[in-house]
């Protein structure tokens, strides 16, 4: 059955339908957003203990009296009521100060300034090796599907898929820092300060440790996309019809399989942010994710919001950019019409 | 404020102390405390600074195909090093972060101490079983009430200031006010503190004396010309991370943890390593790697038992060890019954096979726990009350309060069966091996135990809510420790065990007895040291004799270190192997 809307692309109607569509979608996520900064907000308040054992041994705070203990929480602003607390949470994200850490004295904002740009560096340079690994093997594991290497690499994907984070980086660490001494074990940079040398280094073994943990999901989509659009009417028509296998995958499977990747690798961007908090601990590497999980072992509440607030913005700018980027790839986003 | 800049200069590391300048690629700076010249954030993208033709954009995927051709040498050979008895530089390991390095930012007590100490001197050191002066030439007293220090001469801040006898003073008033901070310290039985000259006088509001060990040697002095208008101890940056001693805190940066210089002035003695750097590594394995390598030169963390052989196998790396004062405990929640019976507490400690527990779980790096609590080798020891673990004793005593196993094999009191909770922390390997080993051994005697493993933080909130023992307890048992400090004074043995919150700050287990209230006031009303000792001995016999809890082992201290590039380690009881003694030749 073809499109139920009718009318051409760039007509005023359609302006106003795709300004009606952005605009509700924003409206979305704004409140996604407001859901998320509550979350932020409850979640370390959730935690069992809190900051109070970052203001001494636990011999010294046994000694403290009550006035004392309320000194500290009033001071340091985690003895106001949990709604006064809220307010000035949500105030300090609208300000973008976003308060000073309980840890160690740095403003929230300077430490994730510090910490982001590692960050980034590590997922931005995995994500990378991991979209064009993927999307390759799962092409190529989708045209190949009853070939025996396209099983072969279904379950080597599933395997793959399947190691834990923790434990591959610890083997990487075992078998290229200690036994081969080929990569650092730990750290962003050498002795000798930032060169590229030492960043790439550095970056071998965790950007390693994502790559092959991520490659087996992006891949099984990509695979699953393929032979989606591979067995499709109008591919089945174009073979039919005598179009050469090459011009036919590069022409007519190749864009639309790879939309729902698309959707997937935004996602993933924003996710993988959260998810290096295991490899940048394993590999005290300085990047946000460690910094996360400093704060939440520490109980240090301005901390945890901060670090929780960027993740959460990725996930939901990552979102947003894939909304708005899907009707550039896909004709038919564009133009409202749909096929059934 | 630097934090958020870019330098230039990280890229061509200078000798000796680096300076600071803005490079074109300076972030926006923020309003934040002032965190001190030493602290510097470091970025990738500096590299651009040496390929100003460089894309940023492409650098990704580049830096990882160089890394194919690049890694080959470098950062992975163990570092050049100097005669094993000095070194240009060392690098040791730390788990977390330890904050700008005050005596009030810190966040551990090691190694965070450790390290506040090695800039911050105090007016006494532990040195072996004595306490010796170190800002402060003797320590004299004739009633343990009245303390005369007399200070060295030539004493000097990092900054050049010169160290005096009210610099002194100012740090007891100032620790007075500012209670909060994990190396601050407890000065309120300090009456009155003056100065003449060059030389201070304390006089407490009774005698002690423990109190060279317990203060003295514990109080780091602070600079009274930097400190004085400080309002907000926590979050004190690190242009206050400036004391007197053998190290000056350099540079503490994002990236790379911190890095401490000699002091050049120091009074005291020679430094023995120019540099120190401490790098922040979370993870245990990673910390054995990296030392493997020889990246690092000496881990903090104690070496588990099942690798102490293998590391000690491998060439070029040493191991330091001694006696720490950690205690393994199990607690028993003594306001629950039945735990409220000094009889079954009595019974589970006689059941448990602490030799056991030490073999299996350390595999032999510990000594089993004594019964009266204290370490032998503790300066308030007084004998061992020997092992309680009696297997028929135990089964004897339960049979006597009428204990008869059911049908399962379960033992029943007062109706109820004698089935518990033994809550562990989910972080530590020989507990959570110790506490599977007391539930197979109190089997043994039909009771039955189910071990909970959880977070260190669950855990604490359950046995010792905010850290306030009147707000009660919500446990049956629980796996427990206490860190060195409590084994080494009466003071803080007597806060485990007073019955009044106030008295009794530490008591956890809500143990509650008038006559143990009644010695305890004995043994901390004690003037001379050996008089405490005495009290003491009586104190642990108590202690066997009500069980409060089970004192299980003391675990051995054993750290790694690299001898191809330091090889100075030495060992303090308490303190373990960082601390002034492994870095300085004093001259005291």
């Amino acid at each position: 059955m073809s499109g139920v809307q009718t009318s051409a692309p760039g007509s005023p109607v359609a302006r106003r339908g795709r300004l009606t569509y952005l605009g509700g979608r924003i409206a979305e996520y704004v409140v996604v957003l407001l859901v998320a900064l509550t979350l932020n907000f409850l979640l370390p308040r959730a935690l069992p203990g809190g900051p109070l054992k970052l203001f001494g041994s636990p011999e010294a705070l046994a000694r403290l009296t009550a006035e004392e203990r309320a000194q500290i929480a009033t001071e340091y602003g985690f003895g106001d009521p949990i709604w006064v607390q809220f307010l000035d949470y949500l105030k300090s994200v609208v300000t973008l100060d976003l308060g000073t850490s309980l840890s160690d004295g740095r403003e929230v904002t300077a430490a994730i300034w510090d910490a982001l740009p590692w960050t980034l560096l590590l997922v931005g340079t995995s994500i990378v090796f991991t979209t064009l690994i993927g999307i390759a093997l799962g092409v190529i594991g989708g045209l190949r599907r009853r070939e025996g290497k396209g099983a072969f690499t279904l379950i080597g994907a599933i395997v793959v898929d399947s190691i834990p984070q923790f434990w591959l980086a610890m083997l990487l660490i075992v078998w290229f820092g200690v036994k081969w001494q080929i990569a650092p074990t730990f750290g962003a940079t050498g002795p000798d300060g930032v060169t590229i040398t030492g960043l790439a280094q550095h970056l071998a073994m965790p950007v390693a440790t994502l790559t092959i943990t991520g490659i087996g999901y992006i891949f099984m989509y990509t695979r699953s996309s393929m032979l989606n659009v591979l067995t499709s009417e109008p591919v089945q028509h174009a073979h039919a019809r005598g179009i050469p296998r090459g011009r036919l995958v590069r022409r007519h499977v190749l864009r639309p399989a790879l939309l729902p990747v698309h959707t997937l690798i935004m996602l993933d961007i924003g996710f993988l942010a959260a998810g290096a908090i295991v490899v940048e601990t394993v590999f005290a590497y300085p990047g946000l994710g460690r910094l996360t999980f400093g704060a939440i072992a520490a109980r240090d509440y301005p901390l945890m919001q901060g670090t929780f607030l960027v993740l959460t913005l990725m996930v939901v700018l990552m979102n947003l950019l894939a909304d708005l980027t899907y009707p550039l790839l896909d004709p038919r986003a564009r133009t409202g019409a749909s096929e059934r | 404020m630097l934090v958020g800049r870019c330098h230039a200069w990280m890229l061509v590391p200078p000798p000796g102390i680096e300076q600071v300048t803005d490079s074109p690629f300076a972030l926006p700076t923020f309003d934040s405390p002032p965190y001190g010249e030493a602290h510097v954030a470091v970025y990738p993208w500096e590299v651009l600074v040496q390929f100003p033709g460089w894309k940023f954009a492409s650098s990704s995927v580049a830096v990882l195909a160089l890394t194919l051709t690049a890694c080959g040498g470098g950062g992975s050979t163990p570092p050049p090093g100097n005669s094993q008895e000095t070194a240009d530089s060392v690098t040791i390991a730390i788990a977390s972060d330890e904050g700008t390095l005050t005596p009030f930012t810190n966040q551990t007590g090691y190694p965070g101490n450790n390290l506040v100490k090695l800039i911050f001197d105090t007016l006494a050191v532990v040195q072996g079983d004595e306490v010796i002066g170190l800002l402060a030439q003797e320590i004299q007293t004739e009633d343990n009430q009245t303390f005369t220090l007399p200070l060295r001469d030539g004493l000097t801040w990092h900054d050049g200031e010169e160290l005096t006898a009210d610099d002194v003073v100012f740090s007891v008033e100032f620790y007075r006010d500012h209670a909060e901070g994990d190396s601050a310290v407890d000065v309120s039985m300090i009456e009155d503190v003056s100065a003449d000259g060059s030389t201070v006088t304390m006089v407490l509001d009774q005698p002690d004396p423990e109190f060279p060990r317990m203060i003295l040697s514990d109080m780091a002095i602070l600079p009274e010309h930097l400190w004085a208008d400080v309002t907000k101890v926590s979050e004190a940056g690190t242009d206050l991370a400036v004391g007197s001693g053998p190290y000056v805190l350099e540079k503490y940066d994002n990236a790379r943890g911190y890095t401490l210089t000699a002091n050049p002035d120091y009074a005291l003695g020679e430094v023995k390593v120019d540099t120190l750097k401490v790098a922040i590594i979370p993870e245990e394995s990673t910390q054995f790697a990296a030392l493997r390598t020889g990246e690092i030169d000496m881990s903090t963390r104690i070496v588990p038992p099942q690798q102490l052989d293998q590391l000690q196998s491998q060439a070029n790396i040493g191991i330091v060890d001694g006696t720490e004062y950690a205690s393994s405990l199990l607690l028993f929640n003594n306001g629950r019954a039945p735990f409220d019976d000094p009889t079954v507490r009595r019974a589970i400690t006689q059941a448990i096979d602490t030799q056991d527990l030490v073999d299996t779980s350390l595999l032999g790096s510990g000594t089993i726990g004594n019964p009266g609590f204290i370490h032998p080798a503790s300066p308030m020891a007084a004998g061992d009350t020997g092992s309680a673990y009696d297997l028929e004793a135990a089964n004897a005593a339960l049979d006597e309060l009428g204990a008869k196993p059911g049908a399962d094999g379960i033992r029943v009191l007062d109706g109820k069966p004698m089935s518990f909770e033994l809550l562990v922390q989910s972080t530590s390997t020989d507990r959570l091996r110790s506490a599977e080993l007391i539930r197979e051994m109190l089997r043994e005697v039909g009771i039955e135990v189910k071990v909970t493993s959880m977070d260190s933080d669950s855990l604490d909130a359950k046995v010792w809510p905010d850290y306030d023992v009147s707000q009660g307890r919500n446990y049956d048992m629980s796996m427990w420790g206490w860190s060195a400090p409590v084994m080494l004074s009466s003071g803080l043995i007597a806060q485990l065990l007073y019955s009044d919150p106030a008295k009794g700050p530490l008591n956890v287990v809500g143990f509650s007895d008038p006559e143990t209230d009644a010695a305890l006031d004995g043994l901390t009303s004690e003037e001379t040291l050996e008089g405490r000792i005495d009290a003491a001995a009586d104190l642990q016999t108590r202690i066997a004799e009500q069980a409060p809890w089970v004192t299980l082992y003391y675990r051995d201290g054993a750290y790694a270190f690299r001898s191809d590039t330091y090889s100075g380690w030495t060992w303090q009881d308490g303190k373990s192997a960082l601390h002034g003694f492994s870095f300085v030749d004093y001259d005291l």
